[in-house]
């Protein structure tokens, strides 16, 4: 396969042909869905590029030594001094690093990829080592949003970025399998396309830019709300370059804005975006008409009616668990299930390291490691169990002629280095849902549940373990003892009933107990508890009041190690009701308290999906 | 000894796609969901012992194919010594063990050499080892994430590149993933479970007289191997020259329009991302076909393809309500022009 038969993604293509034209572009990120060809398409990049470019594979594995380069451990030994080694930022030099699934790659290497690019000057080598510059290189990944995202200071780097849909159309469609079973491996290298680039990108400093158009270009980035100046400085090179490849004389605005979608889409500022939607959200509620007591809003209305004051006298006795659920089962049928609402992407819920060393997986918060897993973040003098050999060597190479060595190395205590590894952690993360009738007005539960549902998106992409505990009527029960499996959870969630009082004290002692249940047997645990209430207390457990009864249990809760709180109030805020208990209980439990609204975090990939048709 | 391929019975949905990545490796590896005990290791060792041997380059590491892709190493030796010495070795079935580290399974430092000589040697890791062979993943979804990351990325690209620890390394690493997994005991991310080519479901076998038949074949085989080895010889050679037929069978195989469009009109109606479900349904088609030893590809071999290439890759987000897949995929066959 060749770059001009690749089918379909002409907007890619288009985007790779102007970065081979002028390096200037700022490089390509294509965002979207897997199976669709972006890996594909970005190794056939290789093809327009002038031969011998570099082009570098950053696999997810590479570890910051084989980044930035260091000691070269043969050289060295044989010479006695220090002899440096590229690393592979430095092999990328003037060419492109290409890194697939960049999503996935570990904040570590984003942060020095970045730190390379934007100081590409007077980058230093690792540690002590001595300087060498790091010349310019271009950045070219892929990513599946699916998997996590890419914060939106990395992808500002980007010059472009390309929404990806895999294509529908039947006829494409047979064509790309067609292709892809061609056993006609013969290398069609592109070469007429490789000519016609190179000889536009002769032409490339010649094309002229009017005065008018370099204002088209400040105009529409302001237009488009765009974050800081690097929209502005690559939508200049793009519409030049995209002019040297029309042979035009002077750059004009339809160079621009055939360029535009591809620099500013993923630049624009998020709170533009939101007024926006806003706006359109407005417009499409304004639209149907209101036909005033359809059936629909009747049956709704009666529900609101009937479960706001539900007082069912359901005697849940002191049964264990699972019998509890039994009884939830069974008395569903008089009781009302919603739907789940819509869901969205979950800010980034972020908490400290702690100083305890695991042994667990998952992508939450960062640990440090114990035993040999975790991904080797460097090598460090302090003594530990796990000796990093290859640094010893490169710590020992230079003084083996002094030493006096004739076969083996010879290494001091000196030269030892040990291994730092560092993994993240998933919490377990107990979702503690109320039930009450309340929670049934005005559809606040299909509010609710999308909301919930959304946490459990995020816990899967950070991979924590899940269990979800209900409290309503008279008791609190857990539906769903902690799993990894998130869609037994999201199942369990659909069935959530709604009804009866608030016994929010008795949510709150089967979190205590199900944490401490859990310490017993895995201590290492860091837990997330994630209240969701409207916070309408109105069942004591003890006879008690009900105020003092939380008081006591948030103490208890608080005393609880590796625990952190978060508080999510589904109270309607608008209404002349509000009593923002929720807030207070948050105040008690220490948690980070929002609101359903603020739980949403608009991410720039997830704008370029809705956005998309409003430019094309 | 190992137990014969042909003699393991029923769990005919496996075999078939162990034997069509066989015959087509780019369809790119099985997945076998299931129970424990349910012949899962047994057949893809017995597939392997049936096979015939392979050449390759003498004492590489990859076991390169002296007449296909080299290694640098191998590179390096055929124009230095204008020739390449070729041994012939059995398939095998390299099996990743659960608690493996990056190091072991991409390759590192050869610590030992650097200690003694002070020379820099790359030590090869598991997927240079299951270069042309079986790759064997028990638990594929108890991997660690970054473990699997790794090991998918190379099996769809059938190279491992190595960044790490000094070391700059590239090698040929094509293999057949083999993988399974309890679905019960936690997912596989949607994502990696696109990358496998294929996916079965075994379940025990619930027929009364099979699992007498079983448990006949099994006492016979472990009394004496050799003697049971010699009952199964016949059909042995037979499903081994199938194979080998198939194989060089495969590019005979017609790709109509027709049958591209049978295969389009059902991932349309299923509404599947990406590219990756068309392409290995028509490559397992193909296979079918040929193991048929036709050149034609009939409604039967899509429809068979469909439901070994398909139903993996039916589930969109990471957990939407599983189950009715079966369904809907029948629903999509029954459309289909006969």
């Amino acid at each position: 396969m060749n770059f001009q038969n690749f089918i379909g993604h002409d907007d890619a293509k288009l985007a790779l042909i102007l970065n081979a034209l002028d390096s200037r572009c700022g490089g390509v990120l294509f965002v979207g869905e897997k199976g669709s060809g972006k890996s594909t398409l970005a190794r056939l990049f290789k093809n327009i590029l002038p031969p011998a470019t570099p082009f570098v594979n950053l696999p997810l594995h590479a570890t910051e030594e084989a980044l930035l380069g260091g000691v070269e451990m043969e050289e060295t030994i044989k010479n006695g001094r220090k002899i440096l080694r590229s690393g592979l930022l430095q092999r990328a030099c003037d060419g492109v690093v290409y890194i697939d699934d960049v999503n996935l790659l570990s904040p570590e290497i984003l942060a020095l990829i970045v730190k390379a690019q934007s100081s590409r000057n007077y980058f230093i080598g690792n540690g002590n080592h001595s300087r060498r510059p790091l010349q310019n290189f271009m950045l070219l990944a892929s990513m599946n949003p699916e998997e996590g995202y890419l914060s939106s200071h990395f992808l500002d780097r980007f010059g472009m970025c390309v929404f990806w849909e895999g294509i529908r159309e039947r006829m494409q469609k047979m064509a790309i399998m067609k292709t892809a079973m061609s056993s006609d491996q013969r290398q069609n290298d592109d070469q007429d396309l490789r000519e016609r680039i190179c000889g536009a990108r002769m032409m490339l400093e010649k094309i002229i830019v009017p005065v008018e158009i370099r204002n088209t270009i400040a105009q529409k980035c302001i237009e488009n709300a765009v974050c800081g100046h690097r929209g502005d400085i690559f939508l200049f090179y793009a519409a030049r370059a995209y002019a040297a490849l029309c042979n035009a004389a002077e750059v004009t605005a339809e160079h621009v804005d055939k360029v535009l979608p591809l620099v500013l889409l993923h630049r624009r500022r998020i709170y533009k975006q939101m007024e926006e939607d806003r706006a359109n959200d407005q417009h499409r509620h304004d639209k149907p008409a209101d036909s005033k007591n359809s059936p629909e809003q009747n049956r709704e209305k009666g529900k609101d009616s009937a479960t706001d004051y539900e007082d069912e006298n359901d005697n849940a006795g002191s049964g264990d668990s699972g019998q509890r659920r039994q009884q939830f089962r069974e008395s569903r049928s008089a009781e009302e299930i919603f739907n789940v609402g819509d869901v969205f992407n979950i800010r980034r819920l972020a908490f400290r390291k702690d100083r305890m060393n695991r042994t667990s997986s998952g992508r939450r918060t960062k640990t440090g490691s114990l035993g040999k897993q975790g991904r080797q973040i460097k090598s460090i003098m302090r003594p530990n169990s796990d000796i990093a050999i290859d640094a010893t060597i490169r710590a020992a190479a230079p003084f083996q002629i002094v030493r006096g060595r004739s076969e083996m190395l010879l290494i001091g205590d000196n030269d030892l280095r040990f291994k730092q590894r560092e993994k993240k952690m998933g919490h377990l993360a107990v979702l503690v849902v109320d039930g009450s009738g309340s929670m049934g007005a005005k559809k606040r539960m299909v509010e609710t549940k999308g909301a919930v549902q959304s946490l459990l998106l995020d816990c899967y992409q950070k991979r924590d373990k899940v269990s979800l505990i209900v409290f309503r009527k008279d008791a609190a029960c857990v539906v769903l003892p902690p799993t990894a499996s998130v869609e037994a959870a999201s199942r369990r969630l659909q069935e959530i009933p709604v009804g009866g009082k608030t016994p929010l004290t008795a949510g709150l002692l089967e979190t205590y107990k199900l944490v401490k249940n859990v310490l017993l047997k895995s201590p290492q645990t860091r837990f997330l508890v994630v209240l969701v209430t409207d916070g309408r207390a109105n069942q004591s457990f003890s006879g008690a009041p009900v105020r003092e009864e939380i008081a006591k249990m948030a103490g208890l809760l608080g005393e609880l190690p590796v625990t952190d709180f978060v508080v999510i109030d589904t109270e309607d805020k608008k209404s002349f009701l509000k009593a923002d208990l929720a807030c207070e209980i948050s105040g008690l439990l220490g948690a980070d308290y929002y609101r359903i609204n603020d739980l949403q975090a608009v991410h720039l990939t997830e704008i370029i999906r809705n956005k998309k048709a409003a430019y094309t | 000894m190992i137990f014969p391929f042909t003699a393991v019975v029923g769990q005919e949905e496996m075999k078939t796609g162990l034997i069509i990545n066989v015959i087509d490796p780019s369809i790119g590896g099985l997945l076998i969901m299931g129970e424990k005990g349910t012949a899962k290791s047994t057949a893809v060792r017995a597939l392997a012992e049936l096979l015939p041997e392979m050449v390759t380059v003498k004492g590489c590491p990859f076991n390169c194919d002296p007449d296909g892709i080299l290694c640098g190493g191998c590179k390096d030796t055929l124009k230095n010594e204008e020739h390449l010495h070729r041994e012939r070795k059995k398939m095998r079935v390299v099996e990743l063990p659960l608690g493996v580290t990056e190091d072991r399974l991409v390759g590192t430092l050869d610590i030992e050499h650097a200690l003694r000589k002070g020379e820099k040697r790359f030590e090869p890791g598991i997927l240079a080892e299951a270069n042309r062979n079986f790759l064997y993943v028990d638990e594929v979804n108890l991997l660690e994430d970054h473990i699997v990351d790794l090991l998918l990325d190379s099996a769809a690209m059938g190279v491992n590149t190595v960044e790490r620890e000094g070391v700059s390394f590239t090698h040929p690493a094509k293999f057949i993933l083999v993988g399974t997994m309890n679905p019960e005991e936690g997912d596989l991310r949607p994502q990696l479970l696109d990358r496998f080519g294929l996916s079965v479901h075994v379940v025990s076998i619930g027929d009364k007289d099979k699992r007498m038949e079983i448990l006949r074949r099994k006492a016979a085989f472990d009394a004496d191997p050799a003697v049971f080895a010699v009952g199964w010889s016949a059909e042995q050679k037979s499903l081994a020259e199938k194979i080998i037929a198939a194989q060089r069978g495969l590019n005979d195989v017609q790709l109509s329009d027709e049958v591209l469009e049978n295969i389009v009109s059902i991932t349309a109606a299923l509404n599947l991302d990406g590219h990756r479900a068309d392409i290995v349904m028509m490559k397992a088609a193909r296979a079918l076909a040929a193991f048929r030893q036709s050149e034609v590809i009939t409604g039967s071999d899509i429809r068979e393809a469909a439901y070994l290439s398909l139903p993996h890759r039916m589930k969109r987000l990471p957990f939407e309500a599983i189950g009715g897949e079966n369904e809907k995929l029948q629903a999509a066959l029954a459309e289909m022009t006969p």
